[in-house]
This record gives structure tokens, sequence and C-alpha cells, in this order.
């Protein structure tokens, strides 16, 4: 009976212990947690592993947190090299890596902590952002300026126990006021781009409708070349037939078309003047008698 | 003597058996209670046997564990894809701008407004490598964002560039958070809203109706081309038609006369001075009735002449 509540009695300090009052003697250390055993002031284990450990009885336990942490810092204003000021939102990811170093130097814990690791970093970034030029701050050199910010912060803050994992920029803006500077360049770029383009649409129109007009010339005067041509190979042909007919007898021809022509000119309006011996009155003259017939016409 | 000591050993053994049963009835309750629970669909469970991460559950259902202290479970939502929004194009106040305005590569500011879908893929990660996760997820993606934001120009993110602009900056902060062990998977960033600041935006605006005005004045004189140059065409067509006319009309004119003229020459070859004299009288009757006759003989001078009036003024 008596065994029996000894047994039980040492389960219930076993217990009470390891359910994480504080004060051994197991300890259980989950993931993401590291700890420190403390008998009367003096560090006698640091936990880091997960699971159950041994620890004196009634030591103090304190716990750390053993996960990357994040660190936001307030936004500062950091010159380049180039006077530029500009205004840099950075974060930080940092953990606990040596618990008692940790306590060491940040007794009142993770706000100390982080104050202090923001003043490392924040004094990295000066001293490298300060010997380069805004652009390659912002994109030619970014990645690389970044990274050589995180390792030297996180060779600063090893004493501290702790690991810089990351420096990022979260935002840059440049300081306020120039902000409008960046605007009228911005208007400005905008207003050179909107005169090109109408420049480029006039100047195509132009180009465009001087194009047809001249085509439009063209294809008239090809028109009136070839018309041309074409008349003419008409008249050459109508003058070929005229030729080849009228020279079969050129000088009845000469006869024929000189009546026309006087049919043609002759006639209402004219006045005639006509000796009475004229051939058409012969008749008048010969009185009946028949006239000979086979002479040739005058 | 013996039968005392034989109930006293028995009563023994039977507060033994109670009190063994006591204890297995304690523990299974103790287990129903803390070991046994329900698994939703798109719910993990991280397992740790004393502090020490021993598997993920991730089977929809009724699950067993052993009870608490050895074992304890910390459930997650893996299945369901998340959100989260930066920036609004249209904010006003301070804060909400500074998220919103980014610095692109040609030294201009624009404006942004993104999404980003995510999961959590490592719930162990999730639970134990990282503090806050979530939070860490806001400042990378922001960071991520400005970061490729700054590798282009202001055209290019405003415009065609606006995906490459959204895989780059997912490709880029899952590398950041799978550095800070976070345990998120991004599934997707989304460019919600890209435009040039607000005091710039009439300058921007403008430059588009540059655009459009350019493509105006091209159309129009397209289009006056295209007037211009039928027409021009309509017209030479009609030109040679007029000339295919006239070449055709004058062979034919010149045709008809010519077989005209043939057919009387063959007459006039079988009779000459009939044919001759027949035409000279014909035309002579068709000559003189119209015209105004004088017979006069030759060498008689008039000193006066009476002119028909009609001859006089020239009538034809």
């Amino acid at each position: 009976m008596r065994r029996l509540a000894l047994g039980i009695v040492f389960l219930v300090v076993l217990a009470l212990g390891a359910s994480g009052l504080g004060f051994g003697p197991i300890v259980l250390n989950p993931e993401g947690e590291q700890r420190i055993a403390f008998l009367l002031g003096d560090p006698v284990r640091v936990i880091q592993e997960p699971g159950l450990s041994l620890v004196p009885p009634f030591a103090r336990i304190q716990v750390f947190d053993a996960r990357w942490r994040q660190l936001s810092a307030e936004p500062r204003e950091i010159p380049t090299l180039d006077q530029e000021r500009i205004v840099i939102d950075y974060y930080v990811v940092w953990r606990i890596e040596d618990p008692l170093q940790f306590r060491r130097n940040f007794p009142t814990g993770l706000l100390e902590a982080e104050k202090q690791i923001d003043q490392q970093v924040r004094g990295q970034l000066r001293e490298v952002v300060g010997q380069k030029q805004l652009m390659q701050v912002l994109k030619g050199e970014r990645r690389a300026i970044l990274e050589q910010i995180a390792r030297e912060s996180n060779a600063a803050v090893e004493r501290f126990g702790v690991e810089v994992r990351d420096v990022r920029i979260s935002r840059t803006e440049l300081p306020r006021g120039t902000e409008e500077n960046v605007y009228a360049r911005m208007r400005a770029e905008r207003n050179r781009l909107a005169r090109k383009y109408r420049a480029e649409g006039e100047e195509q129109a132009r180009v465009i409708r001087a194009e047809a007009d001249r085509e439009s010339q063209v294809i008239v005067a090809e028109a009136r070349r070839d018309a041309e041509i074409e008349r003419g190979k008409g008249d050459a042909e109508a003058a070929r037939i005229y030729a080849e007919a009228y020279s079969t007898d050129a000088e009845f021809y000469a006869f024929v078309r000189g009546l026309e022509a006087y049919r043609k000119t002759l006639g209402k309006g004219t006045l005639l003047v006509l000796p009475p011996d004229h051939e058409f009155f012969r008749l008048f003259q010969s009185g009946g008698e028949l006239p000979p017939v086979s002479a040739p016409g005058r | 003597m013996a039968a005392d000591r034989v109930e006293r050993s028995v009563g023994r053994t039977v507060r033994r058996i109670g009190i063994a049963l006591l204890v297995l009835g304690g523990l299974a309750v103790w287990e129903a209670l803390t070991g046994y629970y329900q698994l939703n669909a798109g719910e993990a469970a991280v397992i740790l046997r004393l502090g020490r991460y021993e598997r993920t559950e991730d089977r929809e259902g009724p699950q067993l564990m052993l009870p608490f202290p050895i074992e304890t479970r910390d459930v997650v939502h893996v299945g369901v894809s998340q959100r989260r929004d930066f920036g609004d194009v249209e904010a006003t106040d301070a804060a909400r701008l500074a998220e919103t305005a980014m610095q692109t590569g040609d030294n201009n500011i624009v404006l942004v407004e993104f999404v980003v879908q995510y999961r959590v893929g490592n719930p162990f990660d999730r639970l134990y490598r990282v503090a806050d996760s979530e939070r860490l997820l806001a400042e990378a993606s922001q960071a991520a964002m400005r970061e490729v934001v700054g590798r282009y120009t202001i055209d290019g993110v405003i415009g065609e560039r606006k995906g490459a602009v959204a895989s780059e900056a997912a490709e880029l902060l899952q590398e950041l958070l799978d550095r800070y062990q976070a345990g998120i998977g991004v599934e997707a960033v989304e460019l919600q809203e890209v435009q040039p600041p607000g005091p710039v935006r009439e300058a921007f605006d403008d430059v588009l109706a540059a655009s459009q005005d350019r493509n105006r004045a091209v159309n129009e004189a397209e289009g006056y081309a295209n007037e211009v140059i039928p027409r021009a065409r309509g017209e030479a067509s009609e030109r040679i038609a007029a000339a295919h006319g006239y070449r055709d009309a004058k062979i034919a004119d010149a045709t008809g006369e010519a077989s005209r003229f043939l057919a009387l020459a063959v007459e006039y070859q079988k009779a000459p001075a009939v044919t001759r004299r027949r035409l000279y009288l014909e035309t002579m009757e068709v000559v003189l009735p119209e015209a105004q006759k004088v017979i006069l003989e030759p060498g008689t001078a008039l000193p006066y002449l009476p002119l028909p009036t009609g001859a006089a003024q020239g009538e034809r």
C-alpha cells in the first residue's frame, strides 16, 4: 500500500515536471522550441533537439522560440552614392541560434533583440547602399546588394546568438517631395511620346495620300498615252484602207472626191457667177444636138 | 487461521483486479478524450510524439493517435487555396497608396494591384519552422513583386509584359518562401490592375489618344487612296474604251467608204464617160438649186453688182 502510494507520488512529480510547468526533471521540448535549464542561476543544459530530456530536478526551465521570425523595420531614409535619398522599407528574417548567447545579450527578451538586430542591419544597409548609385540599388545589383547586406548582418549578429537568414527590401520610395519631380518627368516623357505618335500619323497620312495621287496620275497618264496610241492605230488603219482603195483608181477618186467637195461647200448662200459658155449650159448652145460623150470629164 | 489467510489473499487479488480495471478504464476514457479526433476534407494533422515529429495524417475521416501527453496534434488547412490582395489603384490614403506604388526599371512610378493565390504545402514547416507564416507571406509578396517590377519599363508592366511580371513574381516569391521554410506553396500571382499614378494619368491617356489619332490619320489617308485610285482607274478605262471606240469607228467608216468607192469604181470602169457625166450632173442638181446664180459674160465689168441679202449675210 505504501509502495503504491509512493509510486503514485513519484509519477505525479514526474508528470508535473514534464508538463512544462518549468522545473524538471523530465523536460519535453517540442518542435520549434528550445530550452535552457538553470540550476541556482547557472545554466546547466541547453536543449535544442525535440523530444524528452533529463535535467536535474527542480531546475528552472526557460523557453525560447527556435523558429524563423520576421522583423519589420521602420522605413528609413538612406542616401546613395549619387546623393539620392531613398526611403527603404525592409524586413529581416532571423532566429535564435544559440539561446544561451541570446539570453546573455538580451536578458529582457525579443523586443530588445529586434532593436539590436535592426540596428546592425541598418548599419550594413547604410554602408553598402552608400557605396552604390540609386539605379544599382533598385535594379542592377539589387539581389547582390541584398545578399551582401544579409551576409554581413549575419556575421555581425553572430555574437548575439542569432542567425540572419535574409534581408529584403519590401518597398522603396523617394522621399516626400521628390515624387513631384518624378511625375513631372513622367508627364514630359508621355507628352513627347504623344507628340511623336501624332507626328508619325500625319507623316504616314501624307505619304499615303501623295502616293495615291502619284499613282492615280500615272494611271490616267498611261491611259491617255494608250488611248492616243489606239487612236493612232485607228487613224493609220483607216488611212491605209483609204489609200489602198483610192489608189486602185486615183483619177476617179480625185473626180468623185472633187464632186463631193462641191456638194459640201457650195449650196445655200453661195453666189455663183457663171459664164454662159459654161459646160453645164452647153445644151442651151447646142440647141438640141447631141453633145460628144466620149470626151474625158473636165 | 488458514481460512482467514485465504480470505485476505483473495480479497487482495480482487482489490488488485479492481484497481487494474479502474486504471484501464481511466486510460480508455483518456484516450477517447485526447487521442480520438476527426479530420475533415482538406485538413492535415501534424503529430508530435513526445515533442518530436512523428508523422502527418492527411486522410479524411476518424483518426486515432496515442493520448496526450505522449502524442500531440496540430491541424492545418492544406486543401483550400487562399488569396491575399495587395494594393488598390483607387486608394487615396497614404498608407494604402504606399502599398500600391512601385518603381519601374526606367525610373517611373506605377500603381499595381495584385493577388497571391497560395496554399499550405508543408504543414510541418508552416507550424514549427516559421513563426508567422501569413505575415511573412505578405511582406515577401511585396518584396518579390517590387523586385520584378523593377526589371521592366512602365510600358512593359502596364502593357504587354504583364504576364511575365506575374509569373516572375510568383517564381521569386516561392524562392523566398522556401528559403524561409514557410511551408507555403504559391499557386499563382495575378496582376489585377496596373495604372499610372493619378497625377500623370491624363498624360498617359493622351498617349493612347495620340496612338488612336495616328491610326485614324492613316485610315483616313488610306480611305482617300481607296477613293482616288479606283476613280483614276475608272477614268483610265473610259479613255481607253473611247479610244477603242474611235479606232473601231474610224476603221469601220474607212472600210465602208472604201468599199463604196471600190464598188463605184468597178461600175465606172465599165462605162467611164457615162458614169462621170452622170455623177457630174447629179452633183450640179444638188448644188445649183440652193445657190444664188448669176449668169454673166466674163469681161463685162459691172460697176455694181446687187448681191442677194442672204449671200451678204453669209448664210450657208
